[in-house]
């Protein structure tokens, strides 16, 4: 049962967030991409402004991994 | 090896951090150890070049307290790089590298988060810089103490698991395997510290950011002077 718990634990806690991270991690980028290509010229700024967006979606998938590390240190 | 490193890995952390700062300390030095020229050359070329973006970001924010925040921005950035890029390297302890360790990006974090309320005293004034804290929203401490936890968690999050990554492939494979992994690293060890500094910059901007008074408005309070090496664009013909 143990064993069982510490497979299942991170695996249905990590991947539909990574999932959902994909998917908006995708929207991001691609609307940025379009941005540059359609005003190279402010290029820079979209770039920084993609990173950041990213790094706040992607620091819900590690709240994901800490609680996921957590809960199975517990089990 | 892993149980004979891990007792001591609290002193590893600290060396390593201490040799990071000592090699950037050295680099600073070595960059302004002759007089600043107005058409920089050599080594302050390589420094202004480093230091260029932060000086940007600072002055979008608030023109007069450049001298104040691009330091700030810089030295966070430095650290985290130099700490990441600790891991490229093929010297067994040296190589861990101090943001793999919670108790490093935590601290940075801090850092981030009490320097923006300082830096926001420092150019408001205390009680406005309080004020912002709790007004007009009181959730907005919450709000500080979730970028702390946020800014942190990010940055161990990737380091941490890269190196974690690392070492598994190191098991799996001890020849040719790592070096991929490495290079993969390179990825994190660099935009870690770009993410850091950009949102350490956001929560900055509103922390400094001054209401238009009556009279002054926006203007900057103190104007830099056209040779100051802090004042690139000014000095430079369009």
């Amino acid at each position: 049962m143990k064993e069982i718990l510490l497979v299942l634990i991170p695996t249905l806690t990590l991947v539909p967030t990574a999932v959902a991270a994909a998917l908006a991690m995708r929207k991001i980028s691609s609307a940025a991409l379009e941005g540059m290509t359609r005003q190279p010229e402010i290029a820079n700024q979209l770039f920084t402004s993609m990173l950041v967006s990213l790094a706040l979606v992607e620091a819900l998938v590690i709240y994901c991994l800490v609680v996921a590390l957590l809960v199975a240190a517990k089990v | 090896m892993q149980e004979t490193v891990a007792p001591h890995l609290p002193y590893i952390v600290i060396f390593n951090l201490l040799v990071v700062s000592t090699v950037l300390i050295g680099l600073g030095i070595a960059a302004t150890a002759r007089p600043l020229k107005e058409l920089p050359e050599g080594r302050q070329n390589a420094a202004e070049l480093v230091l260029e973006w932060f000086v940007t970001q600072a002055r979008r924010m608030d023109p007069g307290s450049v001298r104040l925040i691009a330091p700030f921005l810089a030295t966070l950035f430095l650290l985290i790089f130099a700490s990441n890029l600790l891991a490229l390297l093929p010297v067994p302890l040296l190589k861990i590298p101090p943001t793999a360790y919670f108790s490093v990006p935590l601290g940075l974090a801090l850092v981030s988060v009490l320097g923006g309320v300082a830096m926001s005293a420092s150019v408001r004034g205390i009680g406005s810089a309080l004020k912002h804290l709790v007004w007009p929203n009181p959730l907005q401490l919450v709000g500080e103490a979730s970028h702390t936890l946020s800014l942190s968690l990010r940055l161990y999050g990737n380091i941490g698991a890269g190196v974690l990554v690392a070492a598994l492939a190191a098991q799996a494979a001890p020849y040719g395997l790592p070096l991929v992994i490495d290079a993969l690293e390179l990825i994190p060890a660099v935009v870690q510290p770009v993410v850091f500094t950009l949102l350490t910059a956001s929560f900055l901007s509103t922390a400094v950011h001054r209401e238009p008074g009556p009279g002054k408005g926006g203007e900057p309070t103190t104007k830099l002077k056209p040779g100051s090496p802090l004042s690139l664009e000014s000095g430079r013909a369009q």
